[in-house]
């Protein structure tokens, strides 16, 4: 998009571009530098469990306030208005509620595992473990493959670039930084780059959100959103909102997100003790509320400010429709792009490129060390060396940098990138979620039933629209009427059909795990552990 | 509707100041943890060096 034909410029200039410059360099020599306290796959993958609270809060929030995230929240909020500030609350309190309980977190630490699969392999074999990383590996790459887009279209925002080369050549550039460091540092790299780039990226935030304040007035704010969305935009429960549906789910995805997404899930098992553990997540409640609710709030801001212009307003809120998907991810940008003043620009996309980064390096990371740990090692009768593994790590980091580059940035997509990210999530954790805790709190769970919850997962990519109509097709061509209900389902907001999809998948894959440890219960013998 | 806009106004200005507090205590009590965490490498890999034989992850 063009922002000259839209009758406004960005002041993005040559002292920003210095400041987002300096920040980059100094990030990945920090990164170069720590690899000499490298010494085995242990310090690489879970930085020698030597975290500890503090440590553990910046690296999970930095590693959780990824630029994707900040994107589509804004983009929530800018269509949600103040009532998609239910699903931040719905995270924070799911959050404390895990860290006052150790609900899944604490045994999976007491276990001593370094990824989910791993304890797969502890309670239900060999083959649970290489399925469920596989599975889990995959979901987590696709997922992962969105997240350059979403970069390129901030910088495009906040910049004025219209060069789609250039655009390519950064977003590149910026990716081989990443992959250099985590390569080099492993968990190490990634959990100090993360504290800078948690100082970094909140005092952003805060900046921001006092500016958005500032600029636009609180009670302006309330009113241009009461008028404009009326009690949809300010009450969750609103059918023509986001109703009851769509609420249940987000409380599950609060707690898959904390404590079943496997990027998550690493921050518990590298930390220092159980306790730790617990503060870890308690604190970081706040950090999972914070890293929805502000950028909701300036996803709001630059609809109030989209509002208020008339060239504006035209392409962001047309009459009698609403604005395509890739245009609404633009507002909050071109918004910061408008009200920041020079200076504060760089030193803000700096701390958005730090979020870029820092999902980056804690993804690969974890994606990489999953498919050698759970995947590729288990194969062998004999295990991996440590020296093999670690290298296969680092070869792993960057087959899958080489992948999203390609597969974000080069690949027309083509669809919904909200939806892509949700399915491809959804995968995994269905399944997962069901495994986690049947296994940890079930003894009579069985191998069985882990199976079929895995494979359950894949059922999730009808809360695609294409697939969706491909069943109904399907549906139609072997003589069923269908018609009646496609209509109904096709007239449910997006959002609505995916939460239904999503929950329908989890309590399937409960029943699967349930009736398959009934039916097909393991049968132990003196050689296998006991639970 | 009053209800939800004072609601989400408390609770938007409360979590705003509950996270700058959190930040201004990790961003101090990260640094320190950083340094503590550079100490334990340090240590590790100096006994790495000492007894090189001996791998605690050579058999996972």
């Amino acid at each position: 998009m063009d922002l000259s034909t839209l009758g406004i410029k960005t002041d993005f200039g040559a002292l920003d571009w210095c400041i987002v410059a300096i920040y980059l360099v100094g990030i990945v020599a920090v990164g170069v530098y720590i690899k000499r306290y490298i010494t085995d796959v242990t310090d690489f993958i879970v930085a020698a469990r030597g975290l500890k609270t503090f440590l553990g809060v910046a690296t999970m929030i930095g590693t959780e306030l990824g630029l994707v995230t900040v994107m589509y929240s804004a983009q929530k909020g800018f269509t949600g208005g103040f009532a998609a500030f239910h699903i931040a609350l719905a995270a924070a309190i799911v959050t404390l509620l895990v860290g006052l309980t150790g609900f899944i977190v604490v045994p999976l630490r007491r276990m001593e595992v370094m990824t989910i699969p791993e304890f797969y392999q502890k309670r239900f074999g060999r083959g649970v473990r290489i399925l469920g990383g596989a599975i889990l590996a995959f979901s987590g790459i696709l997922n992962m493959g969105m997240f350059l887009k979403a970069g390129s279209i901030f910088v495009m925002g906040i910049t004025g670039m219209t060069s789609d080369l250039e655009l390519k050549i950064i977003m590149s550039a910026l990716l081989g930084m990443v992959l250099l460091y985590t390569i080099l540092g492993g968990m190490v790299s990634v959990v100090v780059s993360d504290y800078i780039q948690f100082v970094l990226l909140s005092f952003s935030l805060l900046v921001m959100c006092f500016l958005s304040i500032k600029h636009l007035g609180w009670a302006n704010i309330i009113q241009t959103v009461s008028q404009l969305k009326g009690q949809g935009g300010f009450n969750p429960f609103q059918s023509e909102g986001f109703g009851v549906p769509y609420i249940v789910w987000m409380f599950f995805l609060g707690l898959v997100s904390c404590a079943v997404w496997q990027t998550a899930v690493i921050r518990a098992c590298s930390a220092e003790n159980v306790p730790t553990v617990k503060k870890l997540y308690a604190w970081s409640s706040i950090g999972f509320l914070i890293r929805f609710l502000l950028p909701y709030f300036l996803g709001i801001s630059a609809f109030v400010y989209m509002a208020q212009h008339t060239s504006l307003r035209n392409v962001f809120l047309p009459e009698g429709g609403e604005a395509d998907s890739q245009v609404t991810l633009m507002a909050m940008p071109i918004f910061l792009s408008q009200i920041l003043p020079v200076g504060l620009l760089g030193f803000v996309t700096a701390g958005m490129l730090a979020a870029f980064m820092s999902t980056h390096d804690s993804y690969l990371l974890c994606w990489s060390s999953v498919l050698t740990q759970d995947v590729v090692a288990p194969c062998f009768r004999n295990g991996l060396s440590s020296k093999s593994r670690l290298l296969l790590t680092r070869i792993l980091i960057l087959a899958i940098g080489i992948f999203i580059l390609v597969w974000g940035l080069w690949y027309p997509l083509g669809q919904d990138l909200w939806d892509y990210m949700a399915i491809s999530g959804a995968i995994y954790f269905t399944g997962a979620l069901a495994i986690l805790i049947f296994g940890l709190f079930w003894k009579r769970s069985s191998r069985v039933g882990a199976y079929l919850a895995l494979i359950c997962g894949f059922c999730a990519v009808a809360g695609l629209n294409p697939v969706r109509d491909a069943v109904f097709r399907l549906a139609r061509s072997v003589g069923l009427e269908v018609t009646s209900v496609q209509a109904y389902v096709e007239g449910m907001p997006g959002a609505r059909w995916s939460a239904i999809v999503g929950l329908s998948v989890i309590a399937l894959a409960t029943v699967l795990m349930v009736g398959g440890s009934l039916v097909f219960p393991d049968r132990r013998t003196a050689s296998e552990p006991k639970e | 509707m009053n209800f939800w806009i004072d609601f989400w106004s408390w609770f938007f200005f409360l979590s705003l100041a509950l996270f700058a507090i959190l930040v201004a205590v990790v961003t101090v009590g990260g640094f320190f943890d950083v340094l503590s965490l550079f100490k334990t490498l340090a240590r590790h890999r100096d006994q790495q060096e000492q007894s090189p034989s001996v791998r605690s992850d050579e058999q996972t």
